[in-house]
């Protein structure tokens, strides 16, 4: 937990009083969370099955739900239905040929790129801005925290209707301030325009998300040694020096774990492109999630789609991979 | 380190004494350092521009919606300014009245407290075990954290829907509480394994010498000391429930089954020309009651935000 205010000293428990983290192991850096003790069934009395117990129905509600649909899922990708309601037949690699063949699927693959890139560079520069903002004036305006996490509690179809207002061509705020100024005729048409709906989601999708990358951020920046900056104020470098130089590097594990967070939330979300765009104008935002989500639940060939999901699962596994060597380098839990 | 000083005075022994952290000193002395009330002004505008831009950034989008519902039909284009010339609370009473609203609001309640007691009940016990007992399958944890990062919704999707016609429970609100529930649970019993592990094993020992049962110390220690952590649970899952839009669409049907987000998402579907008002109305409608609640339980939930934004 990145942010000082600990749950922990509300429930009038001191710090003092934990188990002392254990020091430097060979485990992995996850283990480290452990308690150290050895005897870690020390409160004695207990029959030997109450952990099982306790932690059966949660271990087969989250196997039998997340676990074993995505394996299945994966197994499936390997049949096709002949015709819509026939028996299933194993087909092996067929459905993961048809999709590397077809056209549709690397435009998706395109335009994903362009709306994880996009997102990325807007996010992380949002992000780094606003945090760097809100971390001069730690302490103050408490209300704003709570205000920068509200896109974090609206569903992506409120904030798809929202942006959908806001951008609307013809009423929209965005326009009428652009039209505004003096060297602009008129604003873009910023959901029927193809070249330019995918702004639009970018955008989306980041108010969406940027709740989250702040609070990671500035968690990073709180934590940050002040001797560092000391050295560098006493060094005679800028506000400005210092936020490059110092602080920026010093939130490497933050700034990674944000792009692995965004890039997953890019890559496998669905919600805001669907409710914002459907995919169009013209399939200008037809991610390959969304070209998921076409071809199952509109062309109704769900074992192609296995195939997409599969394909997506993949990449998302990378990124998993990535988080956890993150994790491991800086010793860091996010 | 008590704080004698005052705030704008910095110690020359600043080096010497224990490392702050930079969050501890901006606390402490936030004030610029130029010298000279003009500089002063001139750097609290300057720190406060950024920050009347993120108010701008988050609030906006708010703020546009709630003008547009404030309007009627015609207005909304013939009247694009912010301020609108003559508001009416029409939009409101017509989505209020609409069954479409009340069946879909009851059913998010329905599903949102529903999700929240299962995730508590299954997790809390599930947590306890892990931060607790020594056990075969206690390395599961890891696994549990890793899992939503592993499988997205969008891996999920089909698969559940397949699952749901096999197991007749397509287009239940039932089947929406079970799947909530199963998505949140491993970000719950992660938050609540550490706050039960923050919570000294002495004074469980001491209440067990004194003859409490398993239930009596869960009833009368854990569970009362974890508080806060289940709080942020269960708005957690809430959130989740309440916001929820891509499964929801997949697993339920029929009218009488779907939940908020469903609901505004065919608003919208709806051919000929858009009614922003209603549009806009719905959507503050659907936004308000979770910001109401919010706001109760903020100061508790914002420590458990930041641990589930890398799941």
């Amino acid at each position: 937990m990145a942010i000082p205010t600990k749950p922990v000293s509300k429930a009038g428990v001191t710090p003092e009083t934990n188990p002392k983290p254990k020091p430097k192991s060979k485990g992995s850096w996850w283990q480290a969370k452990e308690p150290q003790r050895q005897d870690n069934s020390a409160i004695i009395g207990e029959r030997k099955t109450t952990p099982y117990v306790f932690s059966l129905p949660a271990i087969l509600l989250v196997a039998g739900l997340l676990g074993f649909p995505v394996l299945w899922g994966v197994w499936q990708s390997l049949y096709r239905r002949p015709s819509l309601g026939a028996d299933p037949d194993w087909v092996g690699l067929q459905n993961y040929a048809d999709m590397f063949a077809s056209d549709a699927f690397w435009e998706s693959l395109k335009k994903t790129t362009i709306f994880v890139t996009g997102s990325l560079i807007l996010a992380l520069a949002l992000g780094l801005f606003f945090s760097h903002a809100l971390f001069k004036v730690v302490g103050r305006f408490r209300f704003l925290r709570a205000v920068m996490i509200g896109p974090y509690i609206v569903s992506n179809v409120a904030a798809a209707v929202m942006f959908r207002i806001l951008f609307n061509a013809q009423f929209g705020t965005m326009n009428q301030a652009l039209e505004w100024l003096p060297f602009v005729d008129s604003g873009p048409r910023w959901l029927a325009d193809p070249t330019i709906a995918m702004v639009t989601v970018i955008f989306t999708q980041v108010w969406t998300d940027l709740p989250l990358v702040i609070l990671l951020l500035l968690g990073g920046m709180m934590s940050i040694d002040q001797a560092h900056l000391d050295a560098a104020l006493v060094d005679g470098a800028s506000g400005w020096d210092r936020a490059i130089h110092i602080t920026s590097p010093l939130l490497a594990p933050q700034i990674l774990i944000s792009v692995v967070w965004i890039s997953y939330s890019t890559l496998t979300g669905l919600g805001v492109v669907l409710a914002l765009t459907g995919g169009g104008p013209l399939k200008a935002t037809q991610t390959t999630a969304m070209e998921m989500y076409t071809v199952a639940f509109r062309n109704l060939e769900f074992n192609q789609a296995l195939a997409i999901a599969s394909f997506i699962l993949l990449l998302n596994g990378l990124l998993t991979l990535a988080y956890l060597r993150i994790g491991r380098k800086y010793n860091y839990d996010a | 380190m008590t704080d004698t000083l005052s705030q704008d005075e910095i110690p020359a022994d600043r080096i010497a004494e224990e490392p702050l952290t930079a969050g501890e000193r901006s606390r402490r002395k936030w004030r610029p350092t130029g010298s000279g009330r003009a500089t002063q002004i001139f750097k609290n505008v300057l720190i406060s521009i950024p920050l009347i831009l993120l108010v701008i950034w988050t609030v906006g989008p708010f703020l546009v919606t709630l003008s547009v519902s404030l309007k009627d039909k015609v207005e909304v284009f013939a009247d694009p300014s912010l301020i609108p010339a003559n508001p009416s609370l029409d939009a409101y009473g017509d989505v209020v009245r609409s069954d479409s609203f009340t069946t879909s609001f009851w059913n998010s309640v329905f599903v949102g407290l529903g999700t929240t007691a299962l995730t508590i009940l299954i997790s809390v016990p599930a947590a306890y075990a892990f931060a607790r007992f020594r056990f075969r399958g206690r390395h599961l944890l890891l696994l549990f954290t890793l899992l939503p990062r592993l499988v997205p919704t969008i891996g999920m999707m089909i698969p559940i829907y397949r699952l749901a016609i096999a197991t007749n429970m397509l287009d239940r609100r039932l089947t929406l509480i079970v799947v909530y529930t199963s998505m949140l649970l491993p970000l719950a019993v992660w938050l609540l394994v550490g706050f039960f592990q923050s919570i000294p094993r002495d004074i469980e020992e001491a209440a067990n010498v004194d003859g409490a049962s398993l239930w009596g110390r869960l009833r009368y220690i854990v569970v009362p000391l974890a508080a806060p952590a289940m709080i942020t649970v269960g708005v957690l899952a809430f959130r989740e429930a309440w916001n929820e839009f891509t499964l929801v669409l997949v697993l339920v049907n029929s009218p009488g089954n779907r939940t908020l987000p469903f609901e505004l998402y065919k608003l919208q579907g709806v051919e000929g020309v858009a009614d922003y008002p209603i549009e806009a109305a719905f959507t503050v409608l659907t936004i308000l009651p979770f910001i109401i609640f919010y706001t109760f339980v903020e100061k508790h939930v914002v420590a458990g935000l930041v641990s589930g934004s890398g799941k």
